[in-house]
């Protein structure tokens, strides 16, 4: 029975879910939430995802939802071998890795967010920017970025030296605010760039980087 | 072996949630107070350990950790006998989620209007808006429903026994009850009977009642 997403493909979570099945070789089965037409608030989502977010998924019957959770999930049950997640038994590293997830997570994830809500979706709706709003979102995710070009500096990776689901995690928005939003973030700031280049280029988020 | 240092500030939030887990699992640690007050965790000699300019951060015998939550699960790996970290992998896929539902659906509005509650409560000069804390109780109200929904079928918020996840919740969920009285606050309404008996479950806990006159260092147990 194939995996199945409950999702939207163009959105971040959907696609960040996505991502690690084609890194994991997993097929999956899109099952399309209507976001535009408020599927995800209706009652039969809701039993799914009480917080009428996407996406939410059906793995031969266990369900759950969250995208990073799900991530961490596949590699548990697929990911044999895979790194993406280290060894529970090696506690350092299982710990700078839990240290890099809780970093997108926190210092990361909303900024970048409403950074590309107000530079390319309100645009795309026909809603005005908040000036204000983006010149402090540029100003809180630049004196981040200048962390991670510090932490980069040192490490390939933002959890030691392996590629590791904590940078995966970034693409979705490191995507956007780069490549739609044209904002130089990355490409101002050399190690940072080399980390991009190299997560965005691997074959497995170039299949699903405009849409799960 | 060098005890475990707690570089962060008695009464702050995070600090308090690291020492929470610690209590929990019975690790002697000593408190080393930042001198936030004074911005000495903007200054380099601190920011070689936490580049953010956070705190909290530890050092467990040389090895140095930033980020609660990780450093909470970082202590809990080291005793994974506590189930506070279940390991069957589909226990550990629920309380992954419910890690990740504290993190994307409480925190986010919790710690914005709890932490402006709490400097109203303590008298701090620090400017608050009113229109802030009510808008975000607000989006906490919604979430709450969905806690509501989740709760009414389940003891925690990952299954049955206690994790993590649910011991991250304190700290801001005692702040948001600033807005209220004992009996009727965000956390404690006759409209959602599970939230609160899930929460004044966790605000009863020894290690979350240890240190409400603040963190301090805790060599025995």
């Amino acid at each position: 029975m194939p995996f199945k997403i409950y999702g939207f493909p163009p959105s971040t979570c959907t696609r960040r879910v996505a991502l690690v099945c084609k890194e994991l070789n997993v097929p999956y089965e899109l099952i399309p939430v209507n976001i535009p037409k408020g599927e995800h608030k209706a009652p039969e989502y809701l039993k799914r995802q009480p917080f009428g977010v996407v996406p939410a998924i059906d793995d031969d019957g266990f369900t759950m939802f969250e995208s990073r959770p799900v991530a961490r999930y596949l590699v548990a049950k697929y990911g044999k071998g895979s790194t993406l997640v280290p060894d529970p038994k090696d506690i350092i590293a299982t710990a700078k890795f839990e240290q890099a997830v809780s970093v997108e997570n926190n210092h990361f994830d909303e900024p970048a967010g409403e950074l590309f809500l107000q530079l390319v979706i309100k645009p795309m709706r026909g809603l005005p920017k908040d000036e204000e709003r983006v010149k402090a979102l540029l100003a809180t995710l630049n004196s981040k970025l200048d962390v991670y070009e510090m932490v980069l500096a040192k490490q390939p990776y933002l959890g030691g030296d392996i590629l590791t689901l904590a940078d995966l995690f970034h693409l979705p928005w490191l995507y956007g605010l780069t490549e739609k939003a044209k904002l130089d973030l990355v490409t101002s700031r050399p190690n940072v760039a080399r980390w991009y280049q190299e997560i965005s280029s691997r074959p497995a988020w170039q299949a699903v980087k405009d849409g799960a | 072996m060098a005890i475990l240092k707690l570089y962060g500030g008695k009464q702050a939030s995070c600090t308090r949630r690291v020492a929470t887990v610690l209590h929990e699992l019975n690790v002697p640690f000593e408190l080393i107070e930042v001198d936030v007050m004074n911005g000495a965790h903007k200054k380099p000699e601190y920011l070689k350990f936490q580049p953010f300019g956070q705190i909290p951060y530890i050092d467990d015998d040389g090895f140095i950790l930033y980020e609660t939550r990780a450093i909470c699960r970082y202590i809990a790996a080291k005793y994974p006998k506590s189930g506070l970290i279940p390991t069957e992998p589909k226990a550990n896929a629920l309380f992954e989620q419910a890690a990740s539902v504290e993190l994307t659906n409480f925190d986010p509005s919790a710690s914005k209007a709890g932490l402006q509650l709490w400097i109203k409560k303590m008298g701090y000069t620090y400017p608050t808006d009113d229109k802030v804390i009510a808008d975000h109780l607000e989006t906490l109200e919604k979430k709450l429903d969905a806690y509501e929904a989740i709760l009414s079928k389940q003891r925690y918020v990952a299954g049955e026994t206690i994790t993590l996840a649910d011991i991250f919740h304190l700290r801001y969920g005692v702040y948001v009850t600033y807005d209220g009285s004992e009996s009727d606050n965000i956390m404690n309404r006759a409209s959602r009977p599970n939230v609160a008996r899930w929460y004044n479950e966790l605000v009863s806990r020894p290690s979350w009642l240890a240190y409400l006159d603040g963190v301090k260092t805790t060599t025995a147990y």
